[in-house]
């Protein structure tokens, strides 16, 4: 559509205009719900807020509106592929391939890994008795990047300017040969941008599990989500350095003329190795935390105690360990030769040793409990039997000289949507409903839950399981459209049907917040009958928390004192606690980024070097304020 | 080994000799597709182990009236048991890795241009089409014609971006990157038209960047060659 502004006709298709139409009449009644209910306090209290909780649950509502956005482009694709030759509204080549590409980038960066993000920053704190995050002004920081980040990158579909190279961003398609438009700097910036804020988060929890566990709780006696938030904090100081380095060199590449990735000197490969020393563990980086959240889910529910704790963290260890080194096993195709592809089909075999052990340690908590079907616990026993099924494909992946036809099928799609869906996704659900009550004070609604998990489990699979015969029919990944001959119609049209059981099931968990927020009742403590210290704090967990310090003497010890009738034991002998003050800081430098990172990239290096010197600013004041300064007055150290 | 393999699986080829890449047209093919159906054999009994423990273990420890003031037993694990399953899937793995590193040391596409013998085709891959060159420098865009019988050695290499050749009924995809040139060899190929594709995501008309080939008798290859270059 075109349409005349300002003497200028500016061209605009019918889906973006629908997306400004929607996000503007979102917008009006937000403004007005906030006016009303007099709301404004509370968004000026978040907007400066470096508290664990508060900062954990802004992760998980943008991660999760971006899952929204990605999960609507989901159905985009799954509509436009439900038969042959279609023709879907606008999402044909240039329009389907930025539709592709928006999925892949915003489910990836800006959805998983900050809702998991958010989950850790809520509940590592109150599973290992820390009061918060050993930096919280670090936190807020992190959080600002990535909501800038996030925000970049969806601006680029507002300006009908969304990139079209895929999530892996493959070079030299990405260079400036190839697409010289600004779509490609989107991706460029935004990810980079939140991917900076990652890394801080991640550095933040190492220190946090290091330094301020409870007296007591030592490293054998974490949960095992602290111990998969832990080494998957280490994952992504290593793998999102190296995405921070790729990116850099391809902004270089396409700002400033260098030939990284070009074969004008370069190497367009280089990318690739670079991308995936990154990509494979990033898989690791989604999928070890929810690993982490099963083991707690499955205890609880269970009344049992983790089979096999030691077994259960050696094998966290070592797959984030191996996880470094099977990423050619994405480039079996590219000709590294016989070696390479042996090398690395066998290391990625070896994967699937610590992760058998787990689902075998799983299975066997199970064994002898008491299972009670909460709607955490179904989506985490759903997560067993679906994570199984990409798990094999996985293994058959493996084999290079298989790969040579599953690469770049439906089958590959087919194969990590089961893992990360049946693993981020079903583990995102399932700490959802078991530390809702931690998160805002009231349980979300069970009969509901159970809607929401069986519809999404049956779509899922749906829409997943035909897919790998798709591959195997010969439809590789990323194309709008195939032939009524080539016997893919079928698969398709079931695949699309499961698509949108999925999109059911999400309209069945809004109802459920709608439903659980009018209700407003309140839950105890301890609502599950828990196993861990979190379930010791009053829900919503309030901004002091342990005082005083429980003592830990247990892997499980709310539990084996419950067990055995008698409280916590409490000391007041512990390491001095961070101190969190509000600050605005953290959101101007992350506007400031923001601001820098738009402006490079339509090349108005000026106020880049303007908003840059904003950044500068921020970190000078921060530099010179210490909010500890008050309380080292009182115990008299200054 | 292989087939007996073959046999076991049979009732089950047989339902799905219609699926392109498990109803291969080439030798080559026909290593992937054993690969395909040897791992998956290996991979059920992995998945049936553990469907089943999983559907006894729910249904048997499941939350009833009369267990809601049980409190289960306190087990802090099994070494034994916990060395089965990491002993075991072990060995499986070990059974996968043999034929999986004799075919994979066979099959790799290699970066240097060696020797082979086979009918040598140039594929040069460009935004959105394929030139195949023949041996005796005869191209065509978009239409690979090959003898039936022969083994063809692939040597690919593209002008822009990275593109991916694929012929789903013929044998597995392999790269096509600009500044290189990569070699595949297909062996025994048989008579038939095949649809290709690139596999390889090279821009906004990716889909259309479609191929067919057709593989000849000898005779007819040999006319094909003849006519107007």
């Amino acid at each position: 559509m075109d349409i005349s502004l300002f003497g200028k006709t500016i061209n605009l298709p019918s889906d973006v205009l629908a997306a400004w139409i929607f996000t503007g009449i979102i917008g009006i009644v937000l403004v007005v719900y906030i006016w009303k209910k007099k709301k404004l306090p509370v968004i000026w209290e978040y907007m400066r807020t470096t508290n664990h909780r508060k900062i954990g649950t802004l992760y998980i509502l943008f991660g999760f509106i971006f899952f929204l956005r990605a999960g609507l482009d989901a159905l985009f694709i799954r509509s436009q592929l439900a038969l042959p030759n279609n023709d879907f509204w606008v999402f044909q080549s240039q329009k389907y391939s930025e539709v592709f590409t928006t999925h892949g980038t915003m489910m990836i960066f800006f959805a998983a890994t900050p809702m998991l993000l958010g989950l850790m920053n809520i509940a590592v704190p109150l599973q290992i008795g820390a009061r918060d995050l050993a930096y919280p002004f670090l936190n807020a920081v992190g959080f600002w990047l990535f909501f800038a980040g996030g925000m970049l990158f969806n601006l680029a579909f507002f300006l009908n300017k969304a990139p079209a190279i895929g999530w892996t961003g493959y070079a030299p398609l990405t260079g400036p040969t190839h697409t010289p438009g600004v779509n490609t700097d989107y991706y460029v910036f935004g990810v980079q941008i939140s991917g900076l804020g990652t890394i801080l988060t991640a550095l933040n929890m190492m220190v946090t599990i290091i330094r301020h566990r409870a007296p007591g709780m030592k490293l054998t006696r974490m949960p095992l989500f602290t111990w998969a938030s832990l080494i998957t904090s280490f994952l992504i100081l290593v793998a999102f350095t190296v995405l921070a380095i790729a990116l850099y060199l391809l902004m270089f590449d396409r700002l400033f003329g260098t030939n990284f990735f070009t074969t004008n000197g370069g190497n367009p490969v280089y990318w690739q190795h670079l991308f995936w020393i990154f990509g494979h563990p990033e898989v690791y980086i989604l999928a070890l935390p929810a690993f982490g959240i099963f083991s707690d889910v499955i205890s609880t529910f269970s009344k049992k105690r983790l089979f096999g704790y030691p077994a259960m963290v050696i094998s966290i260890v070592m797959i984030g360990f191996l996880s470094f080194m099977v990423w050619a096993h994405h480039m079996f195709t590219v000709g590294l030769g016989p070696m390479a592809n042996t090398f690395f089909a066998i290391t990625t075999m070896t994967i699937a040793v610590p992760t058998g052990v787990k689902i075998f340690n799983w299975l066997f908590t199970i064994r002898g409990g008491v299972i009670h079907f909460s709607t955490a616990m179904l989506f985490a026993l759903g997560f067993i039997p679906s994570f199984v099924m990409g798990g094999v494909t996985g293994v058959m992946l493996s084999v290079s000289a298989a790969d040579f036809q599953f690469h770049d099928s439906y089958f590959v799609v087919a194969h990590f949507h089961y893992v990360i869906l049946a693993s981020t996704i079903l583990g995102i659900f399932s700490a959802l409903y078991y530390w809702y009550p931690k998160i805002t004070g009231y349980a979300l609604d069970e009969k509901l839950g159970k809607w929401h998990f069986w519809l999404f489990l049956i779509g899922f699979h749906l829409t997943f399981f035909p897919l790998h015969i798709a591959g195997l029919q010969g439809m590789p990944r990323r194309v709008f459209t195939y032939d009524p001959g080539e016997g893919l119609t079928a698969i398709n049209f079931i695949a699309t049907i499961g698509a949108f059981t999925m999109g059911i099931s999400i309209l069945c968990l809004f109802w459920n917040l709608f439903k659980t927020h009018r209700k407003a009742e309140k839950v105890g403590n301890d609502p599950w009958d828990g196993r861990t210290l979190e379930w010791y704090v009053a829900s919503p967990a309030p901004e002091h928390t342990f005082d005083p310090m429980p003592i830990v003497e247990d892997i499980d010890p709310l539990w084996v004192a419950k067990r055995q009738n008698r409280p916590m034991r409490t000391t007041d002998h512990h390491r001095i606690a961070p101190l969190s003050k509000s600050s605005i800081l953290p959101f101007v430098m992350a506007m400031c980024l923001f601001l820098l990172a738009f402006t490079m990239i339509y090349h108005l290096y000026w106020v880049s070097a303007i908003a840059g010197i904003g950044v500068l600013a921020c970190m000078v004041i921060r530099s010179l304020t210490d909010e500890r300064k008050s309380f080292y007055r009182s115990i008299n150290w200054l | 080994m292989k087939k007996l393999a073959v046999f076991l699986l049979l009732p089950l080829l047989a339902g799905c000799s219609s699926i392109t890449v498990l109803d291969p047209k080439s030798t080559t093919g026909e290593e992937q597709a054993y690969l395909i159906w040897f791992s998956l054999g290996l991979m059920m009994i992995v998945l049936v182990v553990v469907f089943v423990l999983f559907a006894r273990f729910v249904i048997k420890y499941r939350y009833t009236e009369e267990r809601k003031n049980d409190i289960p037993e306190d087990v802090k694990g099994n070494l034994k048991l916990e060395l089965t399953w990491t002993i075991l899937p072990i060995i499986l793995l070990i059974v996968l890795a043999v034929p999986t590193i004799a075919i994979t040391y066979n099959q790799s596409p290699k970066m240097a241009a060696e020797a082979d013998d086979g009918i040598d085709i140039g594929v040069a891959a460009q935004q959105f089409t394929w030139t195949f060159s023949q041996p005796n420098g005869k191209t065509d865009q978009n239409k690979l014609v090959l003898p039936e019988g022969e083994d063809v050695t692939l040597h690919l290499s593209s002008k822009d971006v990275i593109h991916s050749f694929w012929v789903p009924a013929l044998a597995g995809k392999i790269d096509a990157i600009p500044g290189r040139t990569v070699t595949y060899e297909i062996k025994h190929l048989q008579k038939g038209t095949y649809r290709g594709k690139c596999a390889e995501y090279c821009g906004t008309q990716h889909t259309n960047m479609v191929f067919e080939v057709q593989v000849v008798s000898k005779k007819a290859y040999q006319k094909y060659l003849k006519e107007m270059k």
